[in-house]
């Protein structure tokens, strides 16, 4: 099971005894105390019981209906899988909104990942004034979604926007870009990854926890910066690499804001960036067809989860564990 | 109690096919419900009566600083006449309304009083909306002041759902000081969609390229409603669609044109401007000379622009236009105080005191008394034209045709969509006719 | 701009400062350049008149018409002043902060460090609901809500948070407490203690980049958040600042965008010096020798 990756090789040892909270450390694999597991775990498990899993599985109920959001929910028709079969066959915006999503996730989510750790490994190294410089790279991410946002992106990316100015420094003739479908799809993700503070702070925060003791090793073996760099500093940020890894990629799969402020909430000009949840939510809450948005989300969950545990699995080829031998 | 249990209970009954909701979904279904049922029959309490006679009424509207503070002292108003009726208003912004409506009336929150606009009027008709035929049978509703088209806005399938609270009317909206610029002739209300286009290919040579003669409404449904109407057509027969691809194809070549012969700006200033925003029509940012909008809207133009605003009809016949609800007040079908839920309904449109004290900032008020009340108040210049305008319009408005069916929010997008793919060349007119006629038709048949 | 280029560090020890310096410096300023031009935008245009803003390239930096108005415009504008968003905003995303602190880090204690029965599968599920996009569940939550009587004020946004419902900051923090060596873990239990000890006296210490990262995302996120917000806040009193932003520019009328922007920019300087104050906190590193001894 790819997902082992987490726990790490504790899979390949023997079952030890669950019972006895009072074994000690053997020195291989995690702590061995039974009940204490559990306890840590309880508010997590009581949020997920309370507060996610009836409304997920409810969902999931909802997918195979045709609820409107006017029925009430105990009387909805049940209609099998004619939501799921309508996604693939009869539903043009669908296989539209697959690959705008696809398209985004493919380009925006490398780019913001490399932005954003070359950021941090440029902010890791400078001493003075560095907290000034990260806060003002972090300001774009302050901004989130709003209609501020919104406008700006129209100044900066339309006909004469500010980017055509610079552009026409150089002769070259710009275009229209966020109101051209050809390009606004691409200026969503020029936002997307002007906003690379987040990712970029955790990297710090992940650059930051790599001890001292470790490049001063290095050096005195006489390893270069570049050398340092590669069998130090990489493997000892691999486990945040992974994190923002598959966190930008689920995330950017689920792209909803910064496409929604661009476009109106229409996904326009002519679906250029109707992405995935964005379609979603016009369906459910614009056409009242929550049950087939339901079955859309499930389906989503489907692919995105095969993606991670693609993921997942390929991380233990090179995700680096402190507390593993 | 007696509020919930019909959805719990009602489950199996009713259809003929061969679908029941399974087991494992109404045990599921019964889980929330069930609490939710309980719960209801706790929040009917808040509702009832705690002394022998106090009400609480809630009401949701969406709408800006100004008309809360005006809605505020309207109820003030009423709750002196009625002291024993406390009316709870929410209001937020437009965007977001619908959803969160949605979302109350899914969660059995639905607010009694609610404002509405014909864009789901038929949605939330039959299973949302209180029938209130009946009560303007018995007299505790009253229409009869109303332009007979405004009235008759509200009905869906015979059933009057909403009571339109403000009139409103197309205009297009024109630079005046723009047209004195260029020493071109002003627009007028009776030109028809040819004239104009002449004039504006003319006004966009004239100003040599700096700006654009006229606004290009392809994507805008209410242009496309006009123009069809004057074709002698409708937009919807029922519930289905009332022309024929061939309309489109017209429809969309004629603009074409438009943009060919510079009369009209191109594709990507268009489709800023197709999103609806105020501050993003040509008229006001300075592309070009005419926006098509609401009458209502030309004092928030107005507030954009260094620019003298005009308003007249949208090209062609005038009595294509008609007396259109800009909104509607519509009342919960599940709401525990019906009657005066209803009265403060009546009350809000109809009196005249209430009347004065909402003034034109929801439109020009549906009572015909009212509203002749109100005009004399206004200050403001353009809200000034603006109501000249509608007034004078109203005079030669056609009949009213009937509230647009369920879907027609999509049928909207489909038309905004299809007619951008003509307008950035990517597709053609009979391709982006096809695809819009195929997805409008699927979305009214649900 | 220039202006914030820190002065080159004068004590280096070769005296001449290395062309390798410089060209990061530079590199840095070109590209803070670039990602600040719409921000300067936002705040020049938060000056600007509201028939500068709406004509048509409007890119310049510096207003024609100063309007510094527009500040005490938008303040006022929507019957409360906007200090009481802030606060609103403030409070909600304090009691986020606590509860995402605190339930989260015992949640990745357990699936980073403990063992017991069925955690991959729960640590599965944790991601599981990551995935499923969070429109379909405003509905179902929303009925969850009601049947507490919980809708209408803020404990459906703020008591999730006590439970660990956002596995964003779990997983965050499994990663980042499985970058602490185990050996440290080891020592503490040779010394007798338990599971309950090892967590307050050497993960908790050592999680500080983790929990200052949660801190500082949960309450920009917190503070931009908009649709939830939206829906579980009824009253205008409680209204955060995402939610009176979108008031000011709204397709049924309003177009107060000078407003808007001022507003807009006014709250970013709340989240901005969170972000400077506790970034410093991410600065010291782990020196994990001093514990070992």
């Amino acid at each position: 099971m790819a997902l082992t990756t987490a726990a790490g090789p504790t899979l390949r040892e023997p079952q030890p005894s669950r019972i006895t909270g009072r074994r000690r450390g053997s020195g291989k694999g995690p702590v061995r105390e039974g009940p204490a597991g559990y306890v840590f775990l309880s508010p997590w498990l009581l949020g997920l019981m309370g507060i996610t899993a009836v409304p997920m599985l409810l969902s999931l109920y909802l997918s195979f209906t045709n609820y409107d959001i006017f029925t009430p929910i105990s009387e909805v028709e049940w209609v099998g899988l004619d939501n799921y079969r309508r996604m693939f066959t009869t539903d043009p915006t669908f296989w539209k909104s697959v690959t705008v999503t696809a398209k985004f996730g493919l380009i925006a989510v490398p780019l913001k990942l490399a932005v954003a750790l070359g950021v941090a490994l440029l902010l890791n190294r400078e001493r003075r004034g560095v907290g000034l410089f990260r806060s003002l790279f972090y300001l774009p991410s302050l901004l989130g979604g709003s209609v501020a946002v919104a406008l700006a992106w129209y100044t900066m990316f339309s006909r004469d926007g500010a980017f055509n100015t610079f552009l026409r420094l150089f002769g070259i003739q710009g275009k229209p870009w966020v109101a051209d479908p050809d390009f606004a799809l691409e200026t969503v993700m020029v936002l997307a990854i002007w906003q690379f503070g987040a990712p970029m702070v955790i990297f710090l925060a992940g650059l930051k926890q790599i001890p001292g003791e470790l490049y001063e090793a290095a050096s005195v073996d006489g390893a270069g910066r570049w050398r340092q760099f590669v069998h130090v500093t990489l493997p000892m940020l691999s486990p945040v690499i992974f994190f923002n890894l598959v966190l930008e990629t689920i995330h950017g799969f689920q792209g909803f804001t910064g496409v929604f402020i661009i476009s109106n909430g229409q996904g326009g000009p002519v679906d250029s960036t109707l992405m995935y949840t964005l379609n979603l939510y016009i369906k459910g809450f614009t056409d009242f067809e929550m049950g087939y948005a339901a079955a859309l989300a499930w389906l989503f969950l489907i692919v995105v989860g095969l993606i991670t545990v693609v993921l997942f699995t390929t991380g233990r080829f090179w995700v680096h564990y402190s507390d593993e031998r | 109690m007696h509020l919930a249990t019909p959805q719990v209970a009602a489950a199996p009954a009713h259809d003929h096919r061969n679908r029941r909701p399974s087991r494992l979904g109404r045990a599921l279904a019964a889980a929330l419900v069930l609490p939710l049922a309980l719960g209801t029959a706790v929040a009917c309490g808040k509702d009832t009566p705690s002394g022998p006679q106090t009400i609480t009424l809630n009401m949701f509207y969406w709408g800006g600083e100004t008309r809360a503070k005006l809605t505020d002292q309207a109820l003030a108003l009423y709750k002196q006449k009625k002291p024993n009726v406390t009316v709870k208003a929410t209001w937020q912004a437009n965007q977001g309304y619908f959803d969160k409506l949605a979302t109350l009336v899914a969660g059995n929150d639905a607010p009694c009083v609610y404002q509405m606009d014909d864009n789901f009027l038929a949605d939330y008709a039959d299973r949302v909306a209180l029938d209130l035929t009946p009560y303007t049978n018995n007299g505790k509703l009253s229409v009869s002041k109303f332009p007979p088209s405004l009235k008759d806005y509200g009905t869906v399938n015979g059933k009057l759902s909403g009571v339109a609270f403000g009139e409103n009317t197309p205009g297009m909206v024109y630079s005046k000081t723009k047209v004195q610029e260029l020493g071109v002739e002003e627009p007028q209300t009776g030109w028809t969609w040819e004239k104009l286009i002449t004039w504006a290919t003319d006004a966009t040579a004239k100003s040599k390229g700096k700006y654009y003669g006229t606004m290009d409404p392809s994507a805008d449904y209410k242009a496309f409603w006009m123009w069809i109407r004057q074709s002698g057509k409708q937009l919807y027969n029922g519930s289905q669609l009332g022309f024929s691809k061939e309309d489109v194809v017209k429809w969309f070549d004629m603009w074409k044109g438009a943009r060919d012969a510079k009369a009209a700006p191109p594709a990507d200033i268009l489709s800023v401007a197709n999103a609806g925003d105020v501050t993003k029509q040509i008229v006001v940012t300075g592309q070009g000379m005419t926006s098509f909008m609401w009458a209502n809207q030309m004092p928030e133009l107005a507030k954009n622009t260094k620019d003298q605003l005009g308003v007249v009809a949208y090209p062609g016949d005038p009595s294509a236009q008609w007396a259109r609800a800009s909104m509607y007040l519509s009342v919960f079908k599940g709401c525990a105080n019906k009657d005066e839920a209803v009265d403060l309904v009546n009350f809000l449109v109809n009196d005249t005191e209430a009347g004065k004290i909402l003034g034109t900032e929801r439109g020009l008020p549906s009572n015909l008394d009212v509203r002749a009340a109100v005009e004399s108040s206004v200050t403001d210049a353009n809200m000034k034209t603006s109501i000249a305008f509608e007034n004078d319009i109203s005079t030669k408005f056609g009949t009213a045709p009937p509230v647009p069916p369920k879907g027609h929010s999509t049928v909207r997008s489909e038309l905004r969509k299809a007619a951008e793919s003509v307008q950035f060349a990517k597709a053609t007119s009979a391709e982006a006719a096809d695809a819009f006629i195929a997805a409008a038709t699927a979305a009214l048949a649900k | 701009m220039s202006a914030e280029a820190p002065a080159l560090p004068a004590a280096r020890r070769s005296g001449v400062p290395g062309v390798r310096q410089v060209g990061r410096i530079l590199v840095l300023i070109a590209i803070l350049a670039v990602a600040l031009y719409p921000l300067l935008w936002m705040v020049a245009s938060s000056f600007k008149s509201q028939t500068e803003i709406s004509v048509a390239g409007n890119i310049s930096l510096i207003p024609r018409e100063f309007t510094p108005g527009n500040y005490r415009e938008g303040w006022a504008m929507l019957g409360e002043p906007f200090s009481s968003f802030f606060i609103n905003s403030l409070v909600i995303a304090g009691l986020t902060i606590v509860g995402n602190i605190a339930s989260c880090l015992v949640a990745a204690y357990a699936f980073a460090r403990l063992r017991f029965r069925l955690r991959h599968f729960w640590f599965a599920v944790m991601i599981g609901t990551l995935l499923l996009p969070q429109h379909v569940l405003v509905i179902p939550q929303y009925i969850l809500f009601r049947t507490l009587n919980w809708t209408g004020t803020i404990a459906p946004l703020v008591v999730p948070h006590f439970l660990a419902t956002e596995a964003f900051f779990v997983f965050l923090m499994v990663q980042f407490m499985r970058g602490i060596p185990r050996e440290l873990d080891e020592a503490a239990m040779i010394d007798g203690c338990g599971p309950f000890q090892v967590f307050l006296r050497i993960i908790l210490p050592l999680s500080r980049p983790a929990i200052v990262t949660t801190t500082i995302f949960s309450f920009i996120w917190t503070w931009n958040e908009f649709f939830r917000q939206l829906v579980y806040l009824s009253d205008i009193t409680q209204w955060t600042v995402p939610v009176a932003l979108r008031q000011f520019i709204d397709s049924s009328g309003q177009s107060a965008v000078g407003p808007m922007f001022a507003m807009s920019v006014l709250s970013l300087l709340p989240v901005f010096l969170f972000f400077l104050f506790f970034q410093r906190l991410l600065v010291e590193g782990i020196n994990t020798s001093g514990i070992k001894g």
